[in-house]
């Protein structure tokens, strides 16, 4: 049996922005693209995919090759690229392939940055705008919602999406790792530089009580207070505010070592020796860091957040083999759905159950109505047997219909088992 | 009777077996569910030990199986407690190892009707027996928590993202449970002794007599002592204190089993 899929695209991998850019759909002039391409030779469902990072067109087709031809000359009228460019970019899949595919972006393994947790999100609305087209059928719509519970099934059961993998997130991941909750803590941000401003605002969003604000110049100084809800204090008292503070960002343009050994030692003590974090992410650097080996100090470089994202990348792409395993489950419990309808058992017994009544009824009637004679009786039979086959052979003639619409036809090989009591499963 | 005992010990086990598979995969589920296993065999554990107090009419711990077998279950009791107020994934891993091997332990030196010393014949048993293993129970905690916190400021200091950088939780929590079990060891390790040295006016006729056990125990309660007041006065937090808490926890090994060997404190 085949599944009817088809799916043509380029991504990230296959094409330069330039190209993905050309080849996208507008929003807007999406519903009225999905229903010039479902009406396209061997089309019968389809749904587009399009963001900055991938184009895909999906389609349950009559036949594979005819399918992907019709989607592939869509693109190529709509994009205007040049039918050898964007033969050699695009990616051309069917059947199981194209099932495994849809299921794999929607759970996040064909994305950029692995893992990243929008695509979702994004494959939810383009196929809420083809739903809303009209361009998805039942079987689509089946396909959509398996990739969708394949895709809740990896975050669920893996952590790929838990890693920060940007450099500013990592200063929040550490100070965690440090202080756990960080409610409470105080940050101070020393300089105006964009990447401090950056973490700092990661470092807002998780509920810290207080952020401040050293520049050399006062008037910067409180513009970015302002920006963070904060207080601007004064440069010079750079010690004394540091040692209030949790969380120390430094992100200046300055040459000078701002804390050095001996201040680091000084501040400690002012601290009673509870834990401080210097995130040093000017270059060069403001905080020696040597204050990193006194006790309870700790000290990152910008080096040192790269080396945060890159083991969490590690991290993601370890769970990413968990999470094809999950993919490649979910895909074979798709397709054993569809393989699982074979007709013939089920066919061979509604015949026999509607038989069955007619019979039950006729014997009835003879042990009713008294003896008859055998021509009567073979005559009566003759007749009950064409009124079961009648009624039979429309049902089956609808269900031989549904032949290119595999879950549809499960649905009516359901309705049918239920209605006439048959066996529960047709599997064996 | 020893059924429950072998259920109990088997519901450990498995949890300990999902702790691990939880602590290595990162499953926050396996997690959960070892918990609730654990949970079942402690309940298990209090019924098994009810019971056999009741069919001795007296406080089940009497010899060294008996003392192994309470001593995981006070450690089960302190772990399920911690999780509860720390929520550290990690911990079942690093404390249900030894519940389990207690336990076995307890299982293959266990004898049935072994006579009870009548020096043990003492209300005082009560008291001072629940106190002394609950202590060792916390500081076992102290210690637990004294080496993580080491493991993961490691990490940290050394720049080197690793395996246990992911699974080890934050250097705060690990303070926060290493500062409570040794508060609670320390409170219940100060009521042991003096307990300790009423029963032994009233079986010796001395309340201290340097017994090694009594020796021992004031070497581990001067250890946490210093611990405690060098945290109350704020220098030695972090690393210094975890260092302390594992020296403490030698010198608390030390004094469980050196009745072992001599002294009059010969049953534990």
């Amino acid at each position: 049996m085949t599944l009817n899929l088809a799916l043509i695209g380029l991504n990230h991998k296959t094409a330069e922005l330039d190209t993905r850019e050309r080849a996208s759909f507008h929003p807007e002039k999406l519903p009225e693209a999905l229903r010039e391409l479902v009406e396209r030779p061997g089309i019968q469902e389809t749904m587009i995919f399009s963001t900055c990072n991938r184009v895909e067109l999906l389609s349950r087709v009559k036949n594979s090759a005819q399918g992907l031809e019709s989607m592939e000359a869509f693109l190529r009228e709509k994009s205007c690229i040049d039918g050898e460019q964007l033969r050699e970019k695009l990616y051309r899949y069917s059947e199981q392939q194209a099932v495994r595919h849809v299921f794999r972006v929607a759970s996040s393994l064909d994305s950029m940055i692995l893992g990243e947790p929008q695509i979702l999100g994004q494959v939810k609305s383009f196929y809420n705008v083809a739903v809303q087209a009209g361009t998805i059928g039942t079987y689509l719509n089946g396909l959509l919602q398996a990739a969708f519970h394949a895709a809740k099934r990896v975050r669920r059961e893996t952590s790929i999406g838990e890693y920060s993998v940007s450099v500013s997130s990592a200063a929040v991941e550490l100070a965690r790792k440090i202080f756990g909750d960080l409610r409470g803590m105080s940050i101070l941000i020393v300089g105006a530089g964009k990447m401090g401003k950056l973490a700092a605002t990661h470092l807002r969003a998780t509920g810290v009580r207080s952020v401040r604000v050293a520049n050399r110049s006062p008037q910067a100084a409180r513009e970015l207070a302002a920006h963070f809800h904060g207080e601007a204090v004064p440069f010079e008292e750079l010690t004394k505010w540091a040692a209030r503070s949790e969380i120390v960002i430094t992100s200046t343009g300055s040459y000078e070592l701002l804390v050095d050994y001996a201040r680091a030692q000084q501040i400690m003590q002012e601290r009673k020796n509870t834990p401080i974090v210097f995130i040093d992410i000017s270059v060069p650097r403001n905080v020696d860091p040597n204050v990193g080996t006194i006790d309870n100090v700790f000290y990152y470089d910008v080096d040192d957040l790269g080396a945060v994202v890159e083991a969490n990348l590690q991290e993601r792409r370890k769970e990413a083999a968990l999470a094809e395993k999950i993919v490649e489950q979910e895909v074979d419990s798709f397709c054993a759905r569809l393989h699982s309808l074979d007709m013939a058992p089920v066919v061979v017994e509604l015949q026999t159950r509607i038989q069955e009544i007619c019979q039950v009824e006729l014997d009835r009637f003879f042990k009713k109505a008294g003896p008859r004679d055998p021509q009567e009786r073979r005559e009566l039979e003759v007749m009950i047997s064409r009124i079961a086959g009648k009624i039979a052979h429309p049902l089956i003639t609808q269900l031989r219909s549904t032949d290119h619409d595999p879950l549809q036809q499960a649905a009516y090989l359901d309705t049918l088992k239920r209605i006439f009591k048959l066996q529960k499963d047709s599997e064996s | 009777m020893g059924w429950i005992l072998q259920g109990a010990l088997a519901l450990y086990a498995v949890g300990l077996l999902l702790s691990l598979v939880g602590f290595y995969r990162k499953r926050q589920l396996f997690i959960t569910i070892a918990l609730a296993l654990v949970g079942c065999g402690f309940i298990a554990h209090t019924v098994f030990l009810t019971l056999l107090g009741f069919q001795r009419r007296h406080f089940p711990i009497t010899s060294l199986p008996d003392s192994l077998c309470f001593l995981a279950w006070s450690l089960t009791l302190t772990f399920i407690a911690a999780y509860f107020r720390y929520k550290i994934n990690a911990l079942g891993a690093f404390v249900l190892p030894l519940v389990s091997a207690l336990m076995v332990l307890s299982g293959t030196v266990w004898e049935e009707n072994h006579a009870i010393p009548p020096l043990l014949q003492s209300r005082w048993i009560y008291f001072h027996t629940s106190v002394a293993f609950l202590a060792y129970a916390a500081f076992f905690l102290t210690f637990v928590s004294g080496v993580l916190y080491l493991i993961q400021e490691n990490e940290l200091k050394s720049k080197n993202f690793r395996f246990l950088y992911f699974r080890l939780p934050s250097l705060q929590v690990c303070d926060e449970l290493l500062r409570f079990s040794l508060f609670a060891g320390f409170i219940l390790m100060s009521l042991t002794i003096v307990t300790g040295a009423f029963w032994a006016q009233q079986a010796w006729g001395r309340f201290w007599s340097w017994d090694p056990k009594e020796t021992a125990s004031l070497m581990t309660w001067g250890i946490y002592l210093v611990l405690i007041h060098y945290r109350l006065s704020a220098r030695w937090r972090g690393r210094r204190a975890a260092y302390i808490s594992i020296v403490g926890f030698v010198s608390a090994v030390l004094t469980f089993s050196i009745s072992l060997f001599k002294g009059l404190h010969t049953y534990l």
